[in-house]
């Protein structure tokens, strides 16, 4: 009787596919990979300046008219244009991608590191770096160079992370309310120290920390692409690996080990990961709110929970809405520009209100 | 086989379990019984490796604590008592948990197949699609029942028999499925695995079990077959009432009656 499946020849049943989303998850992931490249290209189209997409399609392809595209255009798209879709992919992909595994971890839809403190505390260390750099942190930028913002980004991030974790786990059972609660906690108090260091800072510091913190991707250069990028690409390659143990995450943890999974490890894995994207993130274009928690719901009512799809679909989906919100902070008000913290914020924050309603009564604190 | 030597349990200071010794045998339904409080689920989960115990116990001849939890995952697949989920999975997919370790012991095309035989195990055939949300309890400890299976589809994989720990496996279930669930487990065990089971209902594990551990106290008040564990005195003293045990005429296996019970 229990042997029965293997003993049937192949052709007498075939699955059903009834309640298997795989085959919905590969095309999604398909059809957002084609929506990535269109966005990156009206990304590079876009803007206060008309160079428009098709001489640019045509010039980074090499063909078309030579010379279709004028020496000025071919600056604005390579140097500001092309540096800023490239970092809007980057950061993009790399906050959803932190927000579908930070879920993952704490079991919980609405776990998000800008809503429970950890976008605040790489905040806290990039700040730092911002207003100490010259002085106190002094030798830490000068043996990381280009790297110690980003770093700094990431130790701030993975100490709240780790911190939260402490206070919001108990025996593989996360609290939701606790954690919300901690997340307050944990972000008011970076936001007092970054206060602290904000109320140090000399004019100039100023400046550059207001427009930061308001979350921005310009002033994105190939430099800080290549400092935070590599932190960014080494978090989500990191990602695909921790699917299946998140996937078994989400029966509890005694049972995620029960079926075969190095919970420990896994937790490690997810927390540094969440650190590392969102610090790096944080590090080069401020809190950029809402993609974290918008995004993996998004696709998880259209391809379901399973990590193997939702984490690819997440970093594609992330990266084309972040280079949308750009495009649409760069024109709405040109040639003026909206940082685009404000432009996430303005439709992720009316829709978490959206989720909020859908599951009221069913959220478990 | 699964072996038990002076196993203890604390949780914090307190001791919860303490000096248990037993072998679950391959081929056989094991039975932990006992009233409430007295350390059947905790001394489950010591032997499924959810807390830490003094003593020793031995999965295939090797002590638990020092494998990995891939390698006791292909060993043995544990049913916990409930299960939350935080994500809105469809009946399949939960089904299909099970084979992460990749060590069902089936392959090819049919592993494609398992997840909808195991729901047709458990009676559960159709519901694939449904999330598991929205099932009723006895449905979801159904589907968590067929993830498990899928775990360990193979009772004997290797040459080595693989094992099914389940904490009460028909807490929820109505009667005809209680019978189901608990065929499973003797067809799992009469396949070569074995079963080791908490159960509240003694004539369920009258009818099934080939051995019971019968726990009071924290302590393992008696090992042995059904006929020898369920006398009338032991059980009385253990569950604190008055209890009879009866004898069925044609199968010749003991019941208690409810019925007849003084409290």
């Amino acid at each position: 009787m229990l042997q029965k499946v293997s003993e049937l020849p192949d052709l007498v049943r075939k699955p059903s596919h009834e309640g298997d989303r795989r085959r919905r998850a590969r095309l999604a992931i398909t059809l957002l990979a084609v929506a990535l490249c269109a966005a990156f290209l009206f990304s590079l189209a876009s803007g206060a300046s008309d160079a428009s997409a098709l001489s640019v399609l045509g010039e980074l392809l090499g063909i078309g008219a030579q010379g279709a595209m004028s020496a000025r255009d071919r600056i604005i798209v390579m140097d500001i244009r092309l540096p800023r879709a490239v970092l809007g992919v980057l950061i993009g992909a790399a906050l959803a991608v932190s927000g579908a595994v930070m879920q993952g971890l704490f079991r919980n839809p609405l776990a998000d590191p800008g809503l429970v403190g950890v976008s605040a505390g790489a905040g806290l260390g990039a700040i730092s770096i911002i207003v100490l750099g010259g002085t106190a942190l002094a030798p830490l930028t000068a043996l990381f160079g280009i790297y110690s913002l980003p770093l700094a980004a990431f130790l701030g991030g993975l100490l709240t992370t780790l911190v939260l974790y402490r206070v919001a786990t108990r025996r593989g059972q996360t609290s939701v309310a606790t954690m919300l609660l901690a997340g307050i906690a944990l972000g008011a108090m970076a936001g007092a120290l970054s206060g602290l260091l904000v109320y140090m800072a000399d004019d100039r510091q100023l400046r550059d920390l207001t427009f930061w913190g308001l979350g921005s991707l310009a002033g994105a250069t190939w430099l800080k692409i290549a400092a935070a990028g590599p932190i960014i690409a080494v978090a989500l390659l990191a990602a695909p690996f921790l699917a299946r143990g998140l996937n078994a995450l989400s029966l509890g943890e005694s049972t995620a080990n029960h079926l075969g999974i190095p919970v420990q490890r896994v937790k490690s894995v997810a927390i540094v990961t969440v650190a590392g994207a969102v610090g790096a993130s944080v590090a080069v274009s401020g809190g950029i709110g809402f993609v974290g928690i918008v995004v993996p719901h998004l696709l998880r009512l259209a391809i379901g929970p399973d990590n193997r799809y939702l984490l690819p679909a997440a970093a594609l989906l992330g990266a084309s809405l972040l280079l949308l919100a750009d495009s649409v902070s760069r024109t709405i008000v040109a040639p003026a520009e909206l940082p685009i913290g404000i432009v996430t914020a303005a439709v992720g924050a009316p829709f978490f209100l959206w989720i909020l309603l859908r599951k009221r009564g069913v959220i478990d604190l | 086989m699964i072996e038990l030597d002076k196993v203890s349990v604390d949780i914090g200071s307190k001791r919860i379990v303490s000096d248990v010794s037993f072998r679950a045998h391959a081929g056989e339904v094991t039975a932990i019984v006992g009233p409430n409080g007295s350390g059947k689920t905790t001394l489950l989960k010591a032997i499924s490796g959810e807390w830490a115990y003094r003593g020793s116990i031995s999965l295939a001849g090797r002590e638990m604590r020092t494998m990995k939890p891939w390698e006791t995952a292909g060993l043995r697949a544990v049913l916990p008592q409930a299960t939350t989920l935080s994500f809105p999975f469809t009946v399949l997919e939960i089904v299909r948990l099970g084979l992460t370790s990749g060590r069902s012991g089936v392959t090819g095309p049919a592993l494609e197949l398992l997840a909808e035989e195991a729901l047709e195990r458990v009676d559960l055939a159709g519901f694939a699609g449904r999330f598991y949300q929205e099932l009723s309890g006895g449905e979801q400890q159904r589907v968590q029942l067929a993830r498990v299976l899928c775990q360990v589809w193979q009772p004997v994989l290797d040459g080595e028999p693989r094992f099914l720990l389940l904490d009460e496996p028909v807490s929820s279930l109505d009667i005809k499925h209680q019978l189901v669930i608990m065929g499973i487990a003797r067809d799992f065990a009469r396949a070569g695995g074995g079963v080791v089971a908490i159960l509240h209902d003694l004539n369920l594990t009258a009818m099934f079990a080939d051995r019971i551990v019968m726990m009071h106290r924290g302590r393992a008040e008696a090992v042995g077959k059904p006929a020898e564990v369920l006398v009338d005195e032991r059980i009385s003293r253990v569950f604190e009432c008055g209890l009879r045990v009866g004898v069925t005429p044609a199968a010749g296996a003991p019941f208690v009656l409810p019925q007849s019970a003084t409290v």
